[in-house]
């Protein structure tokens, strides 16, 4: 008797274990957004928490990304039993993966304010999240101090009597060398996607998509290569080879904080760090001359946007998040003042006051800029394909006219 | 109820918990995985997986860089087998013999064993980027202080081995600790008066007693260097590029990383499982190989 009392209990101790995985109750209206952005994770929330105060809609952030990868968790987010109502997805490389799961924006009052929501077969898709830029930052001080006029920056020619001005001048500088650039394991972003996309977009009018068409269908424009490998031996030529090679994202923005180079080959999303070191010197933008000719734009984009999930049962609510973002000057308070960040709609005044974002935003009000073209290339091309022949060119592994050729054999691969 | 059937229905339900766990969380995912490597799976929520047999198994087996991961991943393991044993066992030798604050040095050599492998590998790829060329500027040494170490391949891989024995080592001491604890005395001072010398006895009485320790020692530093991860991603990512045969490839792209890359880099889920089923079948093999080998070795009392 007592035995079957005990078996009893376990029996109801092992369903106890399973039912607790059931429950599932009905709750009020709300919008769950999965962001991929750590560094404006908390003001997000912040702004999210005001929008319920005045709304009554429940807004939850969820943040992944930095170095845990945001793709990745964001397919276990959707195997959970709570899908977000909004994602984040970058270009056309997120878009193919998540296509049948996108829901579409239609008249809402956002999209009149942008020219950079991401549009599909005339639908809108995504919802811009900000803009961003790079190009050749330079130091201001350190430049005039060279004697180098920055509108001399605008081909190869020019890049390359600068640099040599400029390695003539170490000592007086006190540089490492002309330009912080990274080509190591850990930086294979800049070089296989930043510094790639000079290939795809340089020079061609806003929204051309030729070249990367091309390199889609396993197709090398080689005249273009091998101008652009001309741009990348410059670029390797005139940077610390400790930086180059070895150097983390630390390494190679910090060489530009401390005046330790002129140049640095990165966007305006270092501004946070720059602000969080108290680095003080003026700085700005030129444009890359990627290939042969002349140059005047950098290159400007949305990077990310905001999607929604079409399976949601709150979409309204998620859309009229976006739009009181977008329209509402506590939603411009919020991404220019606490996200730092350079929003893409025209509706906004506020200027951001970190230095690099504020010359961003002249940029994008002079209209100069080249495509994004980088995130539709196909998935890992950039990095994981192109990222280890940059470090091979960079460490002396391979000549140019072999990287040349083992750019247009992986290329080839993509038929 | 007779008295048999109930001892089974005991049985079974006490063997329930660990069985149903066992079954849900390994058995399972396991088919379930056999079955993706042979579709074009992608892993996005509500997409239907299309057949296509052992095409992913094909493409495998003609890429080079999966190639050259196997390649990397055995001289990794076997020397990281190698350098992680030596070191315990010559702690474990040093920590048994009768000096002064034994148990505080097997505590030290310990430690780095309860770091987590990714703080580990920063920490370690700070050492080899900043405080190696430091150490090189104080003593002089251009050389030193010039020297870019994780943009070599070879001496990278080496780093590697270094970080993974210094985290490892101290585990596996202890299990030759308690070893060396448990052969018995009177042996050893039966061979001294024999007049044998050190290497004697440890040749003909100390490794044969320890053969079952060899035995769990090797198949753990085996297995755990093979599946070796999260040091790699920390300390080179992949990194250093290195040219093998004319191609341009990464040298510190072991196994696991590799299918991780093609998995969730390259967003070829099917692909990266179709080689897990690879990497899974070569490391059983490869370890019951090793156990089936040293079992033999062992000597009964």
């Amino acid at each position: 008797m007592k035995k079957s009392l005990a078996l009893l209990l376990v029996l109801m101790l092992v369903g106890a274990m399973f039912a607790g995985c059931a429950g599932k109750t009905e709750e009020a209206k709300e919008v769950v957004i999965y962001q991929n952005k750590v560094e404006i994770g908390e003001q997000l929330t912040a702004f999210a928490a005001a929008y319920t105060e005045e709304t009554g809609v429940k807004v939850t952030i969820k943040t992944s990304g930095g170095d845990s990868p945001y793709a990745e968790a964001l397919k276990a987010e959707f195997q959970s039993d709570r899908q977000p109502d909004i994602f984040v997805i970058e270009g056309m490389g997120g878009y193919n993966t998540w296509a049948d799961k996108l829901g579409t924006f239609e008249g809402d009052e956002w999209i009149d304010l942008t020219a950079l929501e991401f549009v599909v077969d005339g639908k809108v898709i995504g919802f811009p999240v900000a803009v961003e830029a790079w190009g050749m930052a330079y130091n201001v001080d350190l430049l005039n101090k060279a004697g180098i006029d920055p509108a001399t920056l605008t081909s190869q020619a020019g890049y390359k009597a600068a640099f040599e001005k400029i390695e003539s001048m170490k000592a007086e500088l006190g540089v490492d060398s002309a330009v912080a650039m990274a080509a190591g394991p850990d930086m294979r972003w800049v070089t296989g996607l930043h510094n790639f996309n000079g290939y795809l977009s340089a020079g061609l009018p806003y929204g051309d998509t030729t070249v990367i068409d091309k390199l889609n269908n396993g197709e090398a424009d080689m005249d273009r290569l091998t101008q652009y490998a001309d741009w990348v031996e410059l670029l390797f030529q005139y940077a610390d080879k400790s930086v180059l090679l070895t150097g983390n994202y630390d390494a190679q923005v910090g060489q530009f904080a401390t005046g330790k180079s002129v140049f640095i080959h990165q966007g305006n999303w270092i501004d946070p760090w720059l602000i969080s070191n108290g680095v003080t010197f003026p700085m700005a933008f030129a444009p890359h001359a990627s290939v042969a000719g002349e140059f005047d734009s950098i290159f400007i984009g949305a990077p990310s946007f905001y999607v929604l999930n079409k399976d949601s049962a709150s979409t309204q609510e998620a859309k009229d998040f976006l739009n009181y973002m977008a329209t509402n000057e506590k939603g411009h308070a919020y991404m220019v003042n606490e996200a730092k960040m350079v929003p893409a709609f025209t509706n906004v005044t506020l200027t951001p006051d970190a230095p690099l974002s504020a010359d961003v935003a002249k940029w994008v009000a002079s209209g100069k800029a080249y495509t994004w073209l980088q995130n539709d290339m196909p998935d890992g091309f950039g990095m994981n394909t192109l990222g280890p022949l940059y470090e091979s060119f960079a460490k002396g592994d391979i000549d140019k006219q072999t990287f040349i050729d083992q750019v247009a054999a992986k290329i080839a691969e993509n038929k | 109820m007779k008295k048999q059937t109930k001892d089974h229905l005991v049985f079974w339900l006490f063997l329930a918990p660990a069985l149903i766990s066992f079954v849900v969380v390994v058995i399972i995912p396991f088919f379930m995985g056999l079955y993706y490597s042979m579709t074009d799976w992608t892993a996005v929520a509500d997409s239907t997986p299309v057949w296509v047999g052992l095409e992913n198994y094909k493409s495998m087996f003609s890429d080079f860089a999966f190639k050259y991961s196997f390649i990397r991943t055995f001289l990794f393991s076997v020397l990281s087998v190698i350098s992680i044993n030596l070191v315990a066992l010559t702690f474990a030798f040093l920590v048994t013999r009768e000096i002064r604050f034994k148990n505080f040095y097997r505590a030290g050599f310990f430690i780095p064993n309860l770091i987590g492998g990714l703080v580990l590998g920063y920490i370690w790829q700070f050492i080899f980027k900043s405080v190696v060329p430091s150490i090189g500027a104080l003593l002089g040494i251009d050389f030193i202080e010039n020297l870019l170490l994780l943009a070599d391949p070879n001496l990278t891989l080496f780093g590697l081995i270094f970080a993974f024995t210094w985290q490892y080592a101290g585990y596996i001491m202890m299990i030759y600790v308690a070893a060396l604890l448990n052969v018995p005395q009177e042996l050893l001072e039966a061979s001294e008066i024999d007049g044998a010398n050190f290497w004697q006895k440890l040749i003909s009485i100390t490794i044969p007693m320890i053969a079952q320790a060899f035995t769990i020692t090797s198949f753990l530093t085996l297995v755990s260097s093979f599946k070796q991860y999260d040091i790699i991603v920390a300390l080179t990512n992949g990194g250093p590029t290195d040219l093998y045969q004319g191609q341009v490839v990464n040298s510190s792209e072991l196994l696991a990383m590799h299918i991780y890359n093609v998995a969730f880099k390259y967003n070829n889920m099917a692909e990266g499982q179709a080689r897990a089923i690879i990497f899974f079948l070569v490391l059983s093999v490869v370890s019951i190989a090793q156990v089936y080998y040293n079992k033999k070795k062992e000597v009964e009392m």
